[in-house]
């Protein structure tokens, strides 16, 4: 049969309905007088052949649907007329569709905002062509059995790029910043400095202009620029004549020779300018130097695997050529689309599963309040059924009425999810990439639909099945008294949302927890009324030691002078701040062959650093004002790098020598002093082994200013930042923010997640508190006679009461064990996620169920007050 | 209730309708007795299963119905075949055939055959 004829045929069907009736009732007609006449002709009496006919027939009613069914158009006209009738019973019941719609929203609404979240960060392709061809290529450092990725070094990079049969290009970047200068107050620029093959790698290439040439990447060819769109509309308005112009970086000249398109950013979104990267002879032998990140397109059909092995082929050469520096070092690719990442993917699956979870407790509670419903309606059920509506077609009409629901919930909690979208990109920490560019997309519609439908199905297949079983005689027998069977069924359901409200408050009490505990660890400072800020010396102003040392100095006194500051001083890497210097050092007086130097952090700071940061001094003394150029060459020791290498105690008075520069001078001194240690990487991670050398001595251009402050930080911050920028323009001064959010922000994304899972259980406890209230208003309901006949009886309403709550503790008790046992199997989701608490922590694991006991006597109390109140007489005359 | 299941095998309600209409065109309720006469009371159809089976042919474009005067001067919709339906008869009568020789050889096979 042609498809022309069966879509012909089916559309005639629907727009000549009424004909195609009156033509069927005819012909039915019809046939029956036929039928009765030929009987009639055989001997029957008229009666007995009009009785011998209808019987001979059947029911009509039945007939005819059975004809109706034939042709595609009555399964969609069947929908129809189910979505027809759903839509009147929702507006029949509105409070029943508001709480059914409004908890399968809370559901859906979390699911979209988590997968959102998701889609955004992990799932959305990188914005460059073929971005599953770039790979990450970083250094290794094996250091007992652990290997970490490292930055790489110039020379390593160099033979990579050249000695790879895997890329097609390599590039290797790092991040930089610089001041705009010369143009009124400086501008921080976050440029990305990087070798010539950035672009051609990215396949993204300028919009006006062009690309860096490979000679830029020598030292002196290096002053040229590649605009960010962003910057070049801020800076020049748009002009295509900016393309030869020169700008002023840290007071030095650089000439704009292109534009990047406006979509385009690297490596994330917020970088304002390319520079190349000006390498020098001497950068080319230093294979320690540790800098670098690199970047490569793998030839299309290679495989990470395989370039991870020709890279290991090159390294595994590389080593035998230079023995002593690269003994622990090795090299590994990874997908940058999973290198970008990292470790924000376990957690983002984890608090989907608990999202997901939300929504099947979300869906137990509308099925249960499907089930509640199915009772009263088991009586136009049985009517139906008595009037020829098959089994098939009752399942449909319910699954119908479901899908309506959850299609309504679904489109509210695209709402919801927006508002909470909002929350999150203004919450969520800053380390989470692409997080910003979340929203409601395509994919997300997709995702949201298609979790509708799945709740649709889930929560109204029971109700539908168990109401579609019974034939018509069960039906109506069962509207007139309901089977215990309905109910062990709702009270199976609201165990098992319980029970998985309890899982989901135990992992968040968990979290929380954990997160109390770190937030009460100290970062080895007192990050209580201290204010930071960032400030740039440019080279060109400050081109020795001496004139750094100077501009320290003056800056450090006129803020002194300041009202309300108590302490200043300067330092860099500060703690938390994300940046990190390290070296490796010699002690004098040991012999060790150069590959086994240790290494450890190093830090520059002004004498009164530690007073003002309040870190311990243990032993010794801490810098003075005369440990300055020209003076004898001093440093500090941590007491873990003390531990870790003079394990024999001897530490003031050793001699240390570092490979590494810091600023104009070399680093190396005799160790004055012990200090207390600092949580450099974060409250919850390691302490590092740290050495601490004068700025002034090191002849540090660039450091943050920390102050101590009395009073409020806000009004000081402007006055300090303004007095600082009075003293030089072309400096670069960062906004001041305290030291408490930078600690705060360290702990930036554990916070978020403990949160999102706080507010997911939340919401689980909610929904079930909502399942638990209603099954047990439910059932007083059902039971009034039985009450009234129990006052009647003088059943005090304590009695009553505590009846009632009995029962709806008795589940949510159940519910409760099962939750636990649930919980205690969380262990090896939840693991990575807790510092100091055992995933089965007693404490917590009681707590929780305490909270949920407690949100089960009130949703219970509820109901049962209202049973309690039962009027004897009104209860006997009810039905 | 149904007598289909009783009466005709499975699925071959169609063919037996459009062999009946091939004889003469025909109302409902004459293709039911025509059925039953000419199988002699083997098969029995009822209302029920012929009028889902009119509508289906009629949609595949097999049959026609057109309303007529009956021999008695009733008006009833007679049902005529189709030149796709005639088609369709042939095909289907020829495949039922070859099926009912197969199934007669297999059942009345004696192991000396194999």
């Amino acid at each position: 049969m042609s498809l022309f004829r069966i879509i012909g045929g089916g559309l005639r069907a629907l727009f000549r309905k009424q004909q195609a009736e009156r033509d069927l009732d005819e012909e039915l007609r019809a046939y029956a007088e036929i039928a009765v006449a030929e009987k009639m002709q055989a001997g029957m009496s008229r009666e007995e052949a009009v009785r011998k006919a209808r019987l001979e027939m059947g029911g009509m009613e039945a007939l005819k649907e059975d004809v109706r069914d034939v042709g595609w158009e009555a399964a969609l006209e069947s929908f129809l007329q189910d979505v027809r009738y759903g839509m009147r019973m929702l507006r029949k019941n509105p409070a029943f569709t508001a709480i059914a719609v409004l908890a399968l929203a809370l559901g859906i609404g979390a699911n979209t905002a988590m997968f959102s979240v998701i889609e955004a960060v992990l799932l959305r392709p990188l914005p460059y062509s073929n971005p599953h061809e770039l790979a990450r290529v970083a250094s290794t450092w094996e250091r007992g059995g652990i290997t970490t990725p490292y930055s790489s070094s110039p020379p390593d990079f160099f033979d990579w790029r050249d000695q790879n049969r895997s890329f097609s290009s390599m590039f290797a970047y790092r991040a930089g910043e610089y001041a705009l200068t010369g143009r009124g107050e400086a501008k921080r620029v976050r440029a990305v400095i990087a070798t010539a093959g950035i672009f051609s790698t990215l396949q993204a290439h300028p919009a006006l202009g062009r690309e860096f040439l490979t000679e830029e990447n020598r030292k002196g060819a290096d002053h040229v620029v590649v605009l960010s769109y962003g910057l070049w509309q801020a800076e020049f308005g748009g002009a295509a004549d900016a393309i030869g112009r020169t700008i002023e970086l840290d007071s030095e000249p650089y000439t704009i020779v292109g534009v990047m398109p406006a979509e385009f950013f690297f490596p994330l979104p917020g970088s304002d300018a390319y520079v190349p990267i000006g390498f020098d002879d001497k950068v080319m032998t230093q294979r320690g130097a540790h800098f670098l990140q690199v970047l490569g397109r793998l030839k299309s059909g290679v495989s990470v695997a395989r370039a991870n092995d020709d890279l290991a082929g090159i390294m595994a050469e590389l080593r035998k050529l230079y023995p002593g520096k690269d003994g622990k070092w090795g090299v590994r690719a990874d997908r940058w689309s999973s290198a970008l990442v990292g470790e924000t993917r376990p957690a983002l699956l984890v608090l989907l599963g608990a999202v997901g979870l939300v929504a099947l407790i979300a869906c137990a509670n509308i099925s249960n309040l499907l089930l509640a419903r199915a009772t009263v309606r088991h009586r136009e059920l049985a009517m139906r059924r008595a009037l020829g509506a098959g089994r098939s077609r009752l399942v449909r009409q319910m699954l119908t009425e479901g899908l309506l629901l959850a299609l309504l919930a679904g489109a509210a909690s695209l709402l919801l999810a927006h508002w909470a979208l909002g929350l999150i990109v203004s919450f969520g920490p800053k380390d989470i990439p692409r997080l910003a560019n979340v929203g409601l997309n395509g994919a997300v519609l997709a995702f949201t639909m298609s979790v509708s439908i799945a709740c649709a199905v889930l929560f109204g297949l029971i109700p539908a099945l168990r109401s579609s079983a019974l034939d018509a005689a069960g039906l109506v027998r069962m509207s007139i008294s309901p089977s215990g069977e309905a109910g062990r069924l709702r009270s199976a359901l609201l165990i098992g949302e319980v029970a998985l409200s309890m899982m989901l408050l135990a992992g968040a009490g968990l979290l929380v927890r954990s997160f109390i505990g770190l937030r009460s660890l100290s970062p080895g400072f007192d990050p209580k009324d201290v204010l930071t800020m960032d400030v740039s010396v440019p080279e060109a102003h400050y081109k020795n030691s001496v004139a750094v040392q100077n501009y320290w100095e003056e800056v450090i006194t006129q803020l002194r002078s300041l009202p309300g500051v108590r302490s200043v001083a300067a330092t860099t890497p500060l703690p938390l701040s994300g940046d990190d210097f390290s070296s490796s050092f010699r002690v004098e007086g040991r012999s060790v062959p150069e590959k086994d130097e240790p290494s450890a952090e190093l830090r520059w700071a002004t004498p009164n650093y530690f007073r003002t940061m309040s870190i311990p001094l243990r032993k010794g003394r801490a810098f003075e004002d005369s440990d300055r150029l020209g003076a004898a060459r001093v440093l500090l020791i941590s007491e873990t790098a003390a531990r870790m290498f003079f394990p024999g105690g001897d530490v003031i008075g050793q001699k240390i020598n570092f490979g590494a520069r810091g600023g104009y001078e070399k680093n190396e001194g005799e160790i004055v002093g012990i200090v207390g240690d600092v949580h450099h990487f974060g409250v919850d991670a390691p302490v590092p082994p740290t050495f601490y050398a004068p700025l002034a001595q090191a002849g540090m251009g660039g450091a943050t200013v920390v102050l101590r402050a009395e009073g409020p930080l806000a009004a000081l911050a402007q006055s300090a930042r303004k007095l600082v920028q009075g003293l030089d323009h072309d400096v670069l001064v960062g906004q001041p923010m305290p030291m408490e959010t930078l600690v705060s922000g360290s702990f930036g994304e554990r916070r978020f997640y403990m949160m999102l899972l706080v507010a997911f259980a939340g919401l689980a406890v909610l929904l079930a508190a909502l399942g638990l209230y209603g099954v047990i208003s439910y059932s007083v309901a059902q039971r009034t006679q039985e009450m009234g006949i129990r006052v009647a009886l003088g059943a005090s309403d304590v009695q009553v009461v505590s009846m009632v709550m009995a029962q709806g503790l008795r589940l949510a008790g159940v519910g409760l064990a099962i939750g636990l046992v649930l919980a205690m199997m969380l262990k090896s989701v939840l693991k990575g996620f807790l510092v100091g608490v055992s995933t089965t922590d007693p404490a917590t694991l009681s707590v929780t169920a305490l909270v949920l006991l407690m949100v089960a006597l009130l949703a219970s109390y509820v109901p049962a007050r209202r049973a309690a109140r039962v009027e004897p007489m009104v209860a006997l005359r009810f039905e | 209730m149904s007598q289909e299941s009783r009466g005709v095998v499975q699925g071959k309600l169609d063919m037996l309708i459009l062999k009946t209409l091939a004889l003469e065109p025909m109302h409902g309720y004459g293709v039911g007795l025509r059925i039953e006469q000419i199988s002699k009371g083997v098969f029995q159809v009822n209302a029920g299963s012929l009028f889902p089976a009119f509508r289906r042919l009629e949609r595949q474009g097999l049959i026609e119905g057109e309303w007529r005067a009956t021999e008695n001067n009733r008006r009833a919709k007679y049902y005529i075949l189709t030149k796709p339906g005639r088609k369709k008869l042939k095909t289907e009568a020829r495949e039922w055939q070859s099926q009912t020789a197969a199934i007669a050889r297999i059942l009345e096979a004696t192991s000396g055959e194999l």
